[in-house]
């Protein structure tokens, strides 16, 4: 399996965008990004001449497209073919679903608490949602500098709830980027650990965040690895049931700083690695960008999800930068 | 040759907000070129005070109790409030793409060889087609819209 870095929430001229699918492209190569979802609100017409964007730019491009409907937002990734959103009423959000699953394709609650109409059209979610396994993500760091937004702080309380509820949902980033305007702004990263061999990119990402392998950042990469009887077990996988009462799991913490090097800068600080999970932070270590690891014996007790947190200082700011998708315990 | 098929004007009030008109037209015969020009108007909410009440509204719906006044003193941030209509077209073989952007007015071409932006280049087959506006939001006391669509043959433009 390898990670790879992805922005999962782009438009262009082709919706309200103020760039082409080529200058987003470059634009993602350049920041140092692997792969994009073109999710266009209402529209799949700017994917046209894909193929050739990403043989000239080595960046592999996803289809999408953001259903802008004036009940909530959804991204849908994996698609191949547009699916209309205007039969869709605020109680009508499954059938909708059912369609974007049924053609392989996933949908993700995008920005949910962002300040809906007049000012923002549909973009508070207001549909009504009966079964939560039909979202297979939450957006939970909109725009740039996400993590100290308000409403990106509801959006990923809203999702440590559901997976407190016992769903195994994905949580990821997407900037909404509609330009290349600069910003000094911490940009946000959602990476997917995809899996080797011949399939097609779609299929693996479609893969990988349907599975909730996914780690989300401002720079490090984290990752986290839960050690149960002798067998390991990554980010969005299950440690299986039937364990002995009493028994404990090892669980290990670690945070790249190589990547996207030069793409992103943290001030030199001590950083504060954290172990959460449905019983509260499990561990906690301060750690420099030279040894980020953390390691843990664990309690086998009542556990749905654990992730890893990392935490410190950004502009000022004392927030977290990172954290991982969940493991799960069966 | 240029022959119109809808030439309508309308008006829609904040009562539209969050829903469809659609205009449905027979397409008698195949063409080169279907053409679509809409405008509305006014784009922006001029009165102030009844913007600053639609905002606070909405900031008593979006925002957790703890952050309402906080964002309440900001009303301004969300300034000028917007009316937006987008358009979509329909085939009678499916579905030809949208223009989801703000421009208050819209000159579309669809045809085999080309599209405007968000529409999707195909045969414009003999049928009946579909034109929707969707009103996102209707925030002025009336906005006011004109459609018209027309075929056209080569040449002819």
């Amino acid at each position: 399996m390898k990670w790879v870095a992805c922005e999962l929430h782009t438009h262009t001229f082709h919706s309200d965008g103020r760039q082409s699918l080529a200058e987003l492209a470059a634009g993602a190569k350049n920041l140092g990004f692997d792969c994009i979802a073109l999710t266009d609100h209402n529209t799949m017409t700017g994917l046209a001449g894909k193929e050739v964007i990403e043989r000239e730019t080595g960046l592999s491009i996803i289809s999408g497209m953001e259903w802008t409907t004036f009940f909530g937002h959804m991204v849908t990734i994996g698609l191949d073919e547009f699916l209309d959103w205007r039969p869709v009423g605020p109680g009508d959000i499954h059938a909708g679903l059912s369609r974007v699953h049924e053609r392989g394709g996933l949908a993700g609650m995008a920005h949910p608490f962002r300040a809906g109409s007049p000012m923002c059209t549909g973009c508070y979610w207001e549909f009504e949602i009966s079964d939560w396994n039909d979202i297979d993500y939450i957006e939970v760091w909109s725009t740039t500098f996400a993590p100290v937004k308000n409403n990106n702080i509801r959006a990923f309380r809203l999702w440590t709830e559901k997976l407190n509820e016992g769903y195994r949902i994905a949580a990821t980033s997407g900037r909404d980027w509609h330009h290349q305007d600069p910003t000094d702004d911490p940009l946000s990263v959602t990476y997917l650990q995809l899996e080797e061999g011949d399939a097609p990119i779609t299929a693996k990402v479609v893969g990988a965040l349907s599975a909730s392998r996914a780690s989300v950042t401002l720079g490090p990469l984290l990752n986290l690895e839960v050690t149960s009887r002798g067998t390991n077990y990554g980010i969005g996988s299950a440690v299986p049931g039937g364990r002995a009462s009493g028994s404990t799991f090892v669980a290990a913490v670690s945070a790249d700083f190589q990547v996207r090097k030069g793409h992103w800068k943290l001030e030199d600080q001590r950083y504060t690695l954290k172990l959460d999970s449905n019983k509260g932070i499990l561990a906690e270590e301060i750690i420099t960008s030279d040894a980020p690891r953390l390691e843990a014996e664990i309690p086998d007790e009542d556990l749905l999800w654990i992730r890893a947190e990392l935490w410190g200082m950004v502009k000022g700011v004392r927030t977290i930068i990172a954290f991982t998708n969940a493991v799960y315990f069966d | 040759m240029k022959t119109v098929l809808v030439d309508a004007q309308g008006k829609v009030t904040p009562a539209g907000s969050k829903s469809h008109i659609a205009y449905r037209f027979f397409v008698p015969n195949a063409a080169d070129r279907l053409g679509v020009h809409f405008t509305y108007g006014p784009k922006y909410l001029e009165d102030q005070e009844k913007a600053k009440l639609l905002i606070e509204q909405g900031i008593e719906a979006y925002f957790e109790a703890e952050y309402l006044e906080q964002a309440k003193a900001r009303w301004q941030s969300y300034l000028p409030l917007q009316n937006l209509i987008t358009v979509s077209v329909d085939a009678p073989d499916g579905h030809r793409g949208a223009a989801h952007r703000h421009d208050r007015e819209q000159l579309h071409v669809l045809s085999r060889h080309e599209a405007t932006p968000g529409l999707a280049q195909g045969e414009i087959i003999p049928g009946m087609w579909e034109v929707t506006l969707s009103l996102h939001a209707i925030v002025t006391d009336v906005c006011d819209y004109t459609l018209k669509v027309w075929l056209e043959e080569e040449g002819t433009r």
